[in-house]
């Protein structure tokens, strides 16, 4: 009996320890794999450009709407990239929008369902409005004086965030039923690691090119590379 | 749902517009808190899809009264005479008190089709014929997603839509509905609700307003304040006048542009001009538009209703339109600068402009609804100050497809005996106009007119004009001498009923041309000049009747 529950004791430790080693990365995908994303584009960035004609002093004098980012070899920015059949618990971590330089930052904020927080490091009014259909849509003011607000996102879906202050302003919730996703650099690169093994269709999703998927094998300590070419 | 009843009964002293909660639940709600009614005495339709509660079903399925008539029994029966008092006066409390009624959607089909599907369409989209020429545009109902509620969520109790159908939507093509028999108003929202089955699948939740503050100054000068920490100014300008930096920007969520609303003009306000009404637009925003919620995001939750009397203070409740204009008699010179003291001692006479809608192209959604008008004249001149919002100042700028702002008095060349005038419409081939216009950028021009395309100049100006802007208005003064010189110019003579219409364009809004909002025929008089008459004879006659009256005294004294 004691041995019983001395190897249990041991099975616990140990996965403990791996635990604590992975840190706030998904849970229950020791041994898992990791996917490298590349992710591209051939068309020409799509950048609306705009005259600011109030707070310039924090927007600055021009607004930039970046509706297709392409950086070096066709890579395209801000694709969401994610495994929704892959499962695993959500991460600890809190997830942050900052609304900075009349900017959302980050521009694709990639999360599980549950709690966002909302900033306002701009010391001026901004107000968060939401287009979303599954989760209620909001619209709330967040004047300079009100500088974190929290909202909840209990529903998987890409929801549009917008300021109607500053009609430029716009940027993307990816709220995930899944914990394994990533969003592409300016490079059109992500990874994500710790994917439990097993055969997955990847998704990728971009604001303005839209969704699309690529069937993928996951083995336990080996890289899957998959890559995507978006059209419009 | 204590709390409820309370809420109810002070926001209904407000009037029955501002009947925001859920009437049908305040006589059933005062004794429990958990009781199913909370939401269901005003969605009768959804009670049996709630949890079982002590109220008999079969009541609420013949309407609200017997409810509320159950309600009131099984009260006098648990908790005496005393609350049953207190339930019925809170109940009759309430001047032009409705219970919500359950409708019948299929008879509300009926009249949908023949007084809404115009507009809102026959799906419901808000895509009916008539909506290419509204603006703003005709709600879609299959969106589910209403402007004005009373409600903490995004879902209208169902006297929310019943209140707009009656009392319309002010400052849009929505008018009310009063004219449809009660019953037919509640079959109606029955039958909007259908278009979006799913959204209303959520029960309303009221809205709990902070405590409310009664106006003071102190209560306007932090409503001030608050304005200004919140900057509203972004959208409805520093003065309220929908100036704002973001106005252009503003988009609703179909899409369409959107301007602030005018926070001097209440009684343009869609969801109404009253305290409540307003306090509750602040709190939880105005649906689909870019007006967002502020209930958690003043300093303190009080503050929703010092920005509510700030709000109030900056303008009348209505704009008491004129039906004559008084021209003041001075016997010093008439100042030119629109900012005056003069001016401001004069009480204006606020005169409604319409859309041009007989030639073409018309203007079926004018940008300028009032122009307030003030004058004055002494023995050589007349004075014409006019005040008139314009959120966007512009110039005659073809390279920016901009128009010019522009306001004109319209006069028949002669003043007749009769009632006779030329065509309103700036006169017509037998019958002429003069016209005496502004234009920003361009000054004064004085024309004859017979007819809006055949405009001919006067030479020889004898009109003058100043004008300043500030933010989002224009002040003006337009002289001209008492006397004309030819016929094609009329002559201003005291005590005569001298016929008179405005013609007024927002060139930043694309007015140009038969593109105006413009008036019929209005009447200024010239006050009669006082003479110093009346300060010489009534003592000469008090003088005389007093020696009169002495000298019968001492008749009489005589006599005697």
């Amino acid at each position: 009996m004691r041995k019983v529950i001395g190897a249990f004791l041991a099975i616990a430790l140990v996965a403990g320890v791996a635990v604590v080693a992975h840190g706030p990365g998904p849970a229950g995908a020791q041994g898992g794999g990791t996917i490298e994303a590349a992710v591209t584009y051939a068309g020409a960035p799509v950048v609306e450009k705009l005259k600011v004609n109030k707070d310039t002093e924090k927007c600055g004098t021009e607004a930039v709407i970046e509706r297709v980012v392409v950086g070096s070899n066709k890579g395209l920015a801000y694709a969401v990239v994610s495994v929704p059949g892959a499962k695993g618990a959500a991460k600890a971590v809190k997830t942050t929008v900052d609304q900075h330089g009349c900017k959302f930052v980050p521009h694709v904020t990639v999360m599980t369902p549950g709690e966002l927080d909302l900033k306002n490091s701009d010391d001026i009014l901004h107000n968060i409005h939401t287009y979303s259909t599954a989760n209620p849509s909001i619209n709330k003011a967040q004047p300079k004086f009100k500088k974190v607000m929290m909202e909840k996102f209990e529903k998987p879906e890409m929801i549009k965030l917008t300021c109607d202050v500053h009609s430029w302003m716009q940027g993307w919730v990816a709220v995930m039923p899944s914990p394994f996703f990533g969003v592409t650099d300016a490079n059109g690169a992500t990874k994500i690691e710790n994917v439990p093994p097993g055969k997955y269709t990847v998704e990728v999703w971009h604001e303005t090119l839209g969704k699309q998927t690529k069937d993928v094998e996951v083995k336990a300590g080996q890289t899957a590379k998959v890559a995507f070419e978006m059209k419009k | 749902m204590i709390p409820a009843l309370v809420g109810g009964r002070s926001v209904g002293r407000a009037g029955p517009r501002a009947q925001g909660g859920l009437p049908g639940s305040a006589c059933c709600s005062t004794n429990r808190d958990d009781h199913p009614l909370q939401t269901g005495a005003t969605l009768p339709t959804r009670i049996p899809a709630g949890p079982p509660g002590p109220a008999a079903p079969p009541a609420l399925a013949l309407g609200v009264d017997r409810a509320r008539l159950a309600g009131a029994r099984r009260i006098l029966s648990l908790r005496g005479i005393a609350i049953a008092g207190l339930v019925v006066s809170s109940l009759f409390a309430v001047p032009g008190f409705v219970g919500a009624q359950a409708g019948d959607a299929a008879a509300g089909k009926t009249v949908y089709e023949r007084k809404c599907a115009g507009c809102h369409g026959e799906k419901g989209d808000g895509k009916g014929p008539a909506a290419e020429l509204l603006a703003p545009k005709p709600r879609d109902f299959t969106a589910g997603l209403y402007k004005i509620r009373s409600t903490a969520n995004k879902v209208p109790t169902d006297q929310d839509l019943f209140r707009i159908i009656t009392d319309g939507m002010p400052g849009t093509s929505m008018p009310p509905w009063r004219v449809l028999g009660e019953k037919d108003r509640w079959n109606l929202v029955a039958y909007v609700k259908t278009f979006a089955a799913d959204k209303f699948k959520e029960a309303p939740k009221k809205l709990e307003l902070p405590k409310e503050v009664a106006s003071s100054t102190e209560s306007i000068k932090r409503g001030k304040e608050m304005f200004e920490a919140i900057e509203c100014h972004k959208c409805h300008g520093t003065e309220g006048r929908a100036d704002g930096p973001s106005r252009a920007e503003l988009k609703d969520e179909w899409g369409h542009p959107i301007p602030p609303a005018n926070l001097t003009k209440r009684w343009t306000f869609r969801g109404g001009p009253g305290r409540t009404e307003i306090a509750t637009r602040l709190a939880n925003g105005v649906l689909g538009t870019p007006m967002p919620a502020f209930l958690d995001s003043v300093e303190k939750p009080e503050d929703i209703w010092h920005l509510t009397n700030f709000i109030l203070s900056l303008g009348p409740e209505s704009p008491h339109y004129a039906t004559l204009i008084q021209v003041m008699s001075t016997s010093g010179p008439i100042a030119d600068d629109p900012n005056a003291d003069l001016w401001k001692n004069i009480a204006p006479a606020n005169v409604p402009m319409m859309g041009q809608v007989i030639v073409d192209p018309r203007n079926f959604n004018p940008a300028i609804d009032l122009v307030a008008v003030r004058a004055a004249y002494n023995d050589k001149e007349i004075a014409f100050h006019l005040t008139w919002d314009d959120p966007t100042q512009s110039a005659d700028e073809p390279a920016k497809k901009l128009a010019a702002d522009a306001i004109a008095l319209q006069f028949p060349p002669q003043v007749t005996a009769g009632p006779e005038r030329p065509y309103f419409l700036m006169g017509d081939a037998s019958d002429a106009v003069y016209l005496v216009r502004w234009e920003n950028g361009k000054g004064v021009t004085e024309a004859t007119a017979n007819g809006p395309t055949k405009i001919v100049p006067i030479q020889g100006g004898e009109a003058s004009a100043k004008a300043v802007y500030a933010n989002g208005q224009y002040r003006l003064v337009i002289k001209r001498p008492l006397a004309s010189k030819d016929t094609a110019r009329p002559t201003f003579a005291p005590a005569v009923f001298m016929p008179v219409a405005f013609q007024a364009w927002d060139g930043g809004a694309g007015e140009s041309g038969t593109k105006m909002s413009l008036t019929s025929w209005y009447y200024l008089r010239l006050e009669e000049p006082q003479s110093n008459r009346r300060f010489v004879i009534p003592p000469v006659v008090a003088v005389l009747t007093l020696a009169v009256m002495l000298l019968v005294v001492r008749v009489a004294n005589r006599r005697a």
